[in-house]
Parts: structure tokens; sequence; C-alpha cells
């Protein structure tokens, strides 16, 4: 079975009626929206802040691609910048397109897919989220 | 509030120093800087130890302060360990200035200290990395050089910077580096040399990212009766002292400088001090890496938005200019011990305040009369799109 790299941020699909989603956050009273979630609202620090299901689609801010990877990953580490329409920009492994600085335009329309990165000890697929290029004329 | 003054300044050289612990690192500093003042250690009243990542490093997690006073001579006074990422040391200083100011005590010392050559790098690195939200950013890809050029390639989209802007500031930095003994490298670098490097993370190329390091700096700060007895002349006090953390959370915005810890901190620096950025003769500012040092300039007010590109490729900011900007070669010469950082900027700021900067000496904007108003800006770590701390000092000769 998939289970989520991280615990509170990911909803993954439990029928195929469901979908992945982005569990991100949105304060009833200024309506600032945050991701991940947050239980204090970070504009007005009100405490009415509710979890929303982020949008599957996003458009890409900037663009880059590391050869100087992190722990626990290989270069090229490809990466970017993720505007939401709730008005979250969040960070993100970039998949689906070559290591190439100039790869994609800033604007490119991108969607959320939940993508394996390991197995763990019971052979459990361990899944993290990355946005990829969106299909033209569509979600994917 | 009672006036502060600088009392000596001291740093143990930047380098690679694999026989040398924390301990003896921070003793060279701050007996250099006692010595400096004309103070020996127990004049101390109490001590602040700026330092990120000793804990991760050596694992001397807890009172590491305590370890390394002890060593240099100072023992049973106040001690209080200080860890602001990169702004560790400038928070020191702060701590160290508060204390005076409130009038509890004459003298203190505020030490930054870092040891990171430790034959290890991949524990180095993630010693660093922890300078950020470790429960947002762990495991998703996220490095400080991906965070910087993700915001950089905004600002280029934004101004039409370009990778050839960012490298004359390292060009710039080399050439000011390669005067300064405490440096950890001495070469200048040329245009083609830093475009030529190895990209780590577009537009980033090697050289426009700060080398790790091993070092220390210090400061001795007193009240105006002990310096009127001790401090060396001229007088360098402490005009205004701004810290403040992570505000603006990323957004779907524009990127305005006017969101960001430097801004806030530096115009709460200048109403302190009652000047403005055009009173300026001397600045350090955060370049960890080099494209920042350009937004730097608009942090702090040089220029307007945008404008940080002209500001270098006409030489504004060389030693020469009419602002002089990282005269110690800044990080991209002296490699970034991150504890010691914010207090080297203070010690090459009181050397050019005093005149004593050698090679590196600038005449200030008015060469009758010297040098008199310098300002250290120094960023620590990052939180959703801000400095987690920033830390901005303006010092004032006598």
């Amino acid at each position: 079975m998939r289970i989520p790299f991280k615990k509170g941020i990911m909803h993954l699909a439990e029928s195929k009626a469901d979908e992945d989603y982005l569990i991100g956050s949105r304060c009833r009273d200024c309506s600032a929206a945050a991701f991940p979630p947050r239980v204090v609202c970070h504009k007005c620090a009100g405490e009415n802040v509710e979890e929303i299901p982020l949008s599957r689609r996003g458009e890409l801010a900037s663009f880059t691609v590391s050869w100087a990877a992190p722990e626990g990953f290989k270069p090229p580490v490809i990466m970017g910048f993720i505007d939401l329409p709730e008005g979250v920009r969040l960070l993100s492994l970039i998949t689906g397109c070559e290591p190439d600085k100039d790869a994609l335009p800033g604007g490119r329309e991108m969607d959320l897919v939940f993508e394996g990165i390991r197995s763990d000890q019971e052979g459990n697929q361990v899944v993290a989220f990355m946005f990829r290029p969106a299909a033209a004329g569509g979600i994917s | 509030v009672r006036d502060v003054f600088v009392a000596g300044v001291g740093v143990h050289s930047f380098g690679k120093f694999l026989d040398k612990n924390l301990k003896e690192l921070g003793r060279v500093a701050a007996k250099t800087a006692l010595d400096d003042a004309g103070l020996s250690v127990k004049d101390v009243q109490a001590a602040y130890f700026g330092n990120a990542y000793g804990g991760l490093i050596t694992g001397q997690e807890s009172v590491r302060g305590q370890t390394v006073f002890l060593y240099a001579g100072i023992s049973g006074i106040p001690v209080l360990n200080l860890e602001n990422a990169c702004a560790s040391g400038s928070s020191a200083f702060r701590e160290a200035w508060l204390g005076i100011a409130a009038g509890e005590y004459d003298v203190a010392l505020a030490l930054g200290a870092e040891k990171l050559y430790c034959n290890d790098t991949p524990r180095t690195m993630a010693a660093i990395a922890t300078s950020s939200d470790t429960e947002v950013v762990s495991d998703t890809g996220w490095s400080f050089p991906v965070n910087y050029a993700l915001n950089i390639r905004l600002y280029m989209e934004m101004y039409g910077a370009t990778q050839a802007d960012f490298a004359r500031v390292v060009v710039k930095n080399t050439r000011n580096g390669a005067l300064n003994p405490h440096a950890q490298f001495h070469k200048a670098m040329t245009l083609e040399e830093v475009l030529g490097a190895r990209e780590v993370c577009y537009p980033l190329t090697l050289y426009m990212c700060s080398a790790i390091g091993d070092g220390a700096a210090a400061a001795v700060l007193c009240s105006r009766e002990v310096a009127g007895k001790y401090a060396r002349k001229p007088f360098v006090q402490v005009a205004g002292s701004a810290l403040v953390s992570a505000a603006f959370m990323n957004e779907p915005v524009k990127p305005s400088i006017k969101l960001g810890a430097g801004y806030r901190a530096s115009q709460q620096a200048y109403a302190q001090a009652g000047i403005g950025p055009e009173d300026l003769d001397v600045i350090e500012v955060h370049d960890a890496f080099s494209p920042a040092e350009l937004q730097a300039y608009e942090e702090i007010g040089l220029c307007g938005e945008g404008e940080g590109i002209r500001l270098i490729n006409d030489g504004i900011t060389d030693i020469s200019g009419r602002i002089p900007v990282n005269t110690s070669g800044g990080l991209a010469s002296k490699g970034h011990p991150v504890g010691a950082t914010g207090l080297a900027q203070i010690a090459e700021m009181v050397w050019q305040l005093r005149g004593e900067a050698g090679p590196r000496q600038v005449p200030g904007r008015n060469p009758n009369r010297g040098p008199v108003l310098a300002l250290t800006h120094n960023g620590g770590g990052t939180i959703e799109g801000d400095a987690a701390a920033m830390c901005v000092h303006i010092l004032k000769r006598i």
C-alpha cells in the first residue's frame, strides 16, 4: 500500500472516486491560506482555522535544477515554486521534465502527483508530493 | 538607554583548521578583542556566545559558551548562549549591547565562533540545513542553494538581472578579500572564472556560494565611563541595533524587499541612530550567496528595488566607490564560519571607522573627516521565504 512520506500534509485517495491532494489550511476570519496546514493563522493570529484540500493544479513561478543534492537525494534535483489558486506558494520537487534550467517557462500549468520515493521495510511504497507539467487540454 | 561603545575587537582568522577546536578558535578571538580594548578577562562582567552548529558537529549541544569561556579564563559571570543561525554572532553583540545599555553591566564580551571543517562534509551540510523549518522542508529536496536560486530567478525575471551581474559581486568581494589577512581565500577571481565555474544550482555557480569555514570573532562592549578610561581612540559607539524575525510567508506575490526582514531591521536601526542610508560611509552585508548582496543593497535602502544591479555594475560599492560594501571580502573570500560571521562584520567596520583597515581602508564620504558611520547586515536561516533572524547594527565614530 501507499504511505505518505510525511504525516498531516497529504491526503491519499482511498477509492477510485477519491483523489490525491495536499492538505492546507484557511483562516475563516481573514481567509489567508497556508501549506503545510496551521492551527494559528499566520496573517491575523486567529485560531479560527480549518483544514482544506488544496488545488491539484498550480502555476510554476520559479524553477531551477540543483547539481548538489541534500541528504537522501541524488543530483540533479529539479525544484520549483508552485503558486496555487488558494494563495499559497509552495516549494516542490518537479517531475516529468528534463534537468535543464530552461526546461519549463514561468507561468507553466503544473499538476500535482504523488510519486513513490522508496519502499519501507514492510514493502509499502512511500510517496512524496511533486508537480509535473500539465498535459495540454486538461488535467491528466 | 545608556550609550554603549565598542572598546575592542578581535578575530581568529577564517580558514580550515582541523587541528583546532571551537574553544581554541574562540579563545584567540576573545583574547585579541580584550587586548585591543586594553582590558583583561577579569574585567568582563557578562559574556555572550554566538554559535550555530557546535552541537551537531561536536555533540556539545548544551552550555557551549560556558565551555569556551572557561577555557579562555572567563568564569563565574553570567553567560548566555545565542543560536540564531548565521546571525548568531550579531545577536550575541546585540545582547551585550542591551546589557550595558540597560545599566546592568559596564563591560561585556560578545564572541562568535564556529568549527565547520570536520572531515565529514555531509555532517556539516546536514547541520547547516537545520537553519530552516526542518519539519516542513526535510525530505522535500529543499536546500539553501535551491531556496536562494528560486528566489533569485524571480528577481532576474522582474529586473533583468543576469548571471554576470551576480558574478561581478564575487569579483568585487574577492578583490577586497585578497587584501584581508583574516580571509580564508586570497585569490581575486575574474568574471570568466566565476561564470565558468561548476553550476551548483542555476544561476548560482560554485563561487557564488560561500564556502564553509572555521573561525571566530569577538567584540568588547562598554559603558561611556569605561570607554573614557580604557577604550582605544577614536571611540566607536553603537548607534543602532535591531533584531527581527521572519514575518513574510510564501505567497504568490511579486517579491518586494519591503516584505523582508532586512528592510524591517534596517529601518528600525536607522530610526534609532537618527540617520539614513545616504549618511553611511561603509557597509558589510550578508553575502552567503553572492546575488543576495544586490538584494541587500535594496533592503537597506542604498537604492530602489531592482537598482542593486546598477550599483555593482557602476562600481559604486567598490572600496574606491561612493559607498563601499564588504571591504572585508565578504563571505565570498572569508568563507562562512556561521556563528563568527556577524561579529567579523562588526570587527571590519570598527577597523574601518578607526582608520586601521590598511589596504582596504575606505576614505569615507568626506575624506577630510574619514569614515564616520558604518552598517552591518547579518541574516540567519530561512523560514517561509524570509530570513529567520536578521540583525542590523549601525556603528558611529565619536
